[in-house]
């Protein structure tokens, strides 16, 4: 065969590029599945949400990229799914504050007792630190891939609490294994039972504890609040969420899948914050219409008092290397240059 | 087929029968007709209208269709044929309100008809009929205070009303429990929906105290599916679970084998457990289809369940 010189050098030109061909094609070929668990129950809004993102996702890689959902705690508890996805089993999950300790605990400052007064300040604070978060949660082999909230935790309460005093005199739950709100009430002198949540509605049945922590949402669908008929208007946290994906799954992506998954992933961020700001609001609705009395209002609680215990609590969890003390710090001067530009935020907006 | 049909359906052994009635003797359906009829005659004065004589009437006679249905072994005809029927069972209770009976046969038809062909295809439509379901049952709830505001009443106030229910009570509370309860599973996206639990547990376990046996044991079964469909850290008692799965196992013999189908899509699922959820599902299709002749159709609905639950196993698993 004879081939002109143009022809000849097109020929080689091919051959010098047909393994880069058959290796993209193969690339091509390979789908990945993620293996995704929350605690979040089948059917409810949030897991809507996330199951649309499956959704997208699949779209938008053409079939790449498959998410297989885990709802409702199929896959155990978060210490467990956190362990699955150490060892490969699954490869990512939806966590509340109690497994981000686990993956980066010093993001839990975003959901620090009695720190924020509203949703304005912890975006703004948010923002500014999540390339840290993102970093730290890189280094420790997660990917952070959106932000979300479970929703703004009050106090429920048997007798009322009108002041931090009251507190004292009540028999708090403590979720078991939780070292925020431990030391918090460390700080605070009191002496929380500590409980598995499983035993939480039993307990108030018992009177073995007479106050639980919990969102509206979370308190009604638990139905712990039959058991309460106050809660607190100032909320001690906003509970903070996040959607991650082991490094070990992220890393084998090509780029732009990573980049499909983390911009799809912090919107999805974004709906479930929104979705579950506005149930929370249903919730407290539908709770004054249950006739629980709302207790607690902002004027009750001594700021100074507040103040000292949460610089106590600080202390607390930075020496257990849980919260560096530096960035209570810088929290809590990045809310007082937010509450200087608007000084109105009233806890829970 | 017959009105009755479907107000066999699902009912098996536990379903009261109406008031005053006999069952399949024609004869003494007959003589019992001519009685009311008379009666009502009479009472017509004082209230009963001719449509109500009439669909007293027809009461009876409804229940050797109804027998007949809950023995039906072809799914199709079951399926094809119910809603005609369950219309008709609706119209009927425009003539009669307050029959109680009539209330419940309703109510359960809907509910069999929804939970074995509709709700698995077709959820939106399925919530629109459990909650006609749960109108007809509420419409038999006793007294009156507790029908009127048993959706809104405090919870408090709620079991205090329960707590003075008794075993007559037990109809009206566990199909207006199961429909509202079926409900809200298929409105978790609505906060106010999911509100409603705790209302619709309460009614149920006063049913669980009052008659554990209920309609092949219902009562256990949904306890089985209200501990076991949630992860612990949601409230969820696997323990539990099990043992109202079991309790429901032994009142029915192990017959009934929607214990069994209920008890892997809810519980296996939720543990994780692949074998169980596997041979579990895998017992229930090689069972006898007579295994409890007068339940053949629910029996064949549970089958048809669990062959479609496997399908999903590779997914879920």
């Amino acid at each position: 065969m004879v081939l002109t010189s143009t022809a000849r050098k097109l020929f080689c030109a091919l051959v010098s590029i047909a393994p880069l061909l058959a290796a993209s094609s193969t690339q091509a070929a390979q789908t990945y599945t993620l293996k995704f668990a929350t605690l979040t129950p089948q059917g409810t809004e949030p897991m809507n949400i996330m199951e649309e993102w499956g959704r997208t996702v699949k779209e938008q890689s053409n079939g790449k990229l498959v998410f297989k959902f885990y709802p409702g705690g199929i896959q155990g508890d978060e210490p467990e799914v956190l362990k699955k996805m150490r060892f490969g089993q699954i490869q990512g999950g939806g966590f509340t504050g109690y497994g981000v300790g686990r993956i980066y605990s010093p993001a839990r400052i975003l959901e620090f007792p009695f720190l924020f007064r509203n949703n304005k300040e912890v975006d703004e604070v948010r923002a500014k630190y999540m390339p840290d978060f993102e970093t730290g949660f890189r280094k420790r082999g997660y990917e952070l891939l959106g932000w979300s909230e479970v929703g703004y935790i009050h106090f429920f309460s048997r007798e009322p609490i009108r002041s931090l005093d009251d507190l004292g005199k009540r028999r708090i739950w403590l979720w078991q294994g939780d070292p925020l709100s431990k030391a918090w009430f460390d700080a605070a002198d009191l002496s929380p039972i500590s409980l598995s949540i499983t035993d939480v509605y039993t307990s108030l049945s018992t009177g073995m504890i007479d106050t639980v922590y919990a969102t509206p949402l979370v308190a009604m669908a638990l139905q712990w609040y039959t058991k309460t008929g106050y809660m607190t208007n100032v909320p001690m946290a906003n509970g903070i969420g996040a959607l991650v994906v082991s490094r070990r799954f992220f890393d084998r992506l090509p780029p732009d899948l990573q980049q499909l998954l983390r911009e799809t992933g912090r919107e999805t961020g974004e709906k479930l914050t929104a979705v579950t700001r506005e149930d929370n609001r249903k919730s407290l609705a539908l709770l004054e219409r249950e006739g629980l009395d709302f207790v607690l209002k902002p004027d009750d609680v001594d700021q100074g008092e507040v103040r000292e215990l949460s610089e106590q609590a600080a202390t607390r969890l930075a020496r257990k290397n849980y919260i560096p003390k530096p960035l209570f710090d810088e929290t809590r001067e990045l809310l007082q240059e937010i509450r200087k530009r608007s000084p109105s935020g009233q806890p829970g907006g | 087929m017959h009105n009755a049909a479907i107000i066999r359906f699902f009912n098996g052994k536990f379903l009261p029968e109406p008031r005053g009635w006999r069952r399949r003797n024609p004869g003494v359906s007959l003589l019992y007709c001519f009685v009311l009829v008379s009666v009502c005659s009479v009472a017509a004065l004082g209230g009963c209208s001719i449509k109500q004589m009439g669909v007293r009437a027809s009461l009876p006679m409804m229940e050797d269709g109804m027998e007949a249905m809950n023995r039906e072994s072809d799914l199709d005809l079951a399926r094809e044929a119910m809603p005609a029927n369950l219309k008709m069972l609706e119209g009927m209770t425009y003539s009669d309100p307050d029959n109680d009976a009539l209330r419940i046969y309703a109510a359960q038809g809907f509910h069999g008809y929804t939970f074995a062909f509709v709700e698995s295809g077709d959820p939106e439509r399925a919530k629109g009929l459990y909650d006609r379901c749960r109108e007809h049952a509420a419409a038999a709830l006793k007294p009156d205070a507790l029908r009127q505001g048993y959706e809104s009443m405090p919870l408090d106030e709620l079991q205090s009303r329960l707590a003075k229910s008794g075993q007559s009570d037990v109809p009206a509370l566990f199909w207006t429990a199961t429909c509202w309860a079926k409900w809200i599973n298929l409105n978790l996206d609505d906060v106010e929906s999911v509100s409603q639990l705790g209302r619709a547990a309460a009614m149920m376990e006063r049913v669980l105290e009052l008659d554990e046996t209920y309609f092949y044991a219902g009562p256990n079964i949904f306890f089985g599916v209200y501990y076991g469909a949630r992860s612990p850290m949601l409230g969820g008692d696997f323990t539990k679970s099990e043992q109202h799965f079991d309790r429901a196992r032994e009142l029915t013999g192990g017959k009934m084998l929607m214990v069994d189908v209920i008890e892997a899509q809810f519980l296996d699922r939720q543990r994780l457990d692949q074998d169980a959820f596997h041979n579990r599902l895998v017992s229930v299709i090689d069972a006898p289809d007579d295994l409890l002749p007068e339940a053949t159709l629910i029996n064949l609905i549970a089958k048809q369940q669990a062959a479609s639950l496997l399908e999903q196993e590779q997914e879920w698993f």
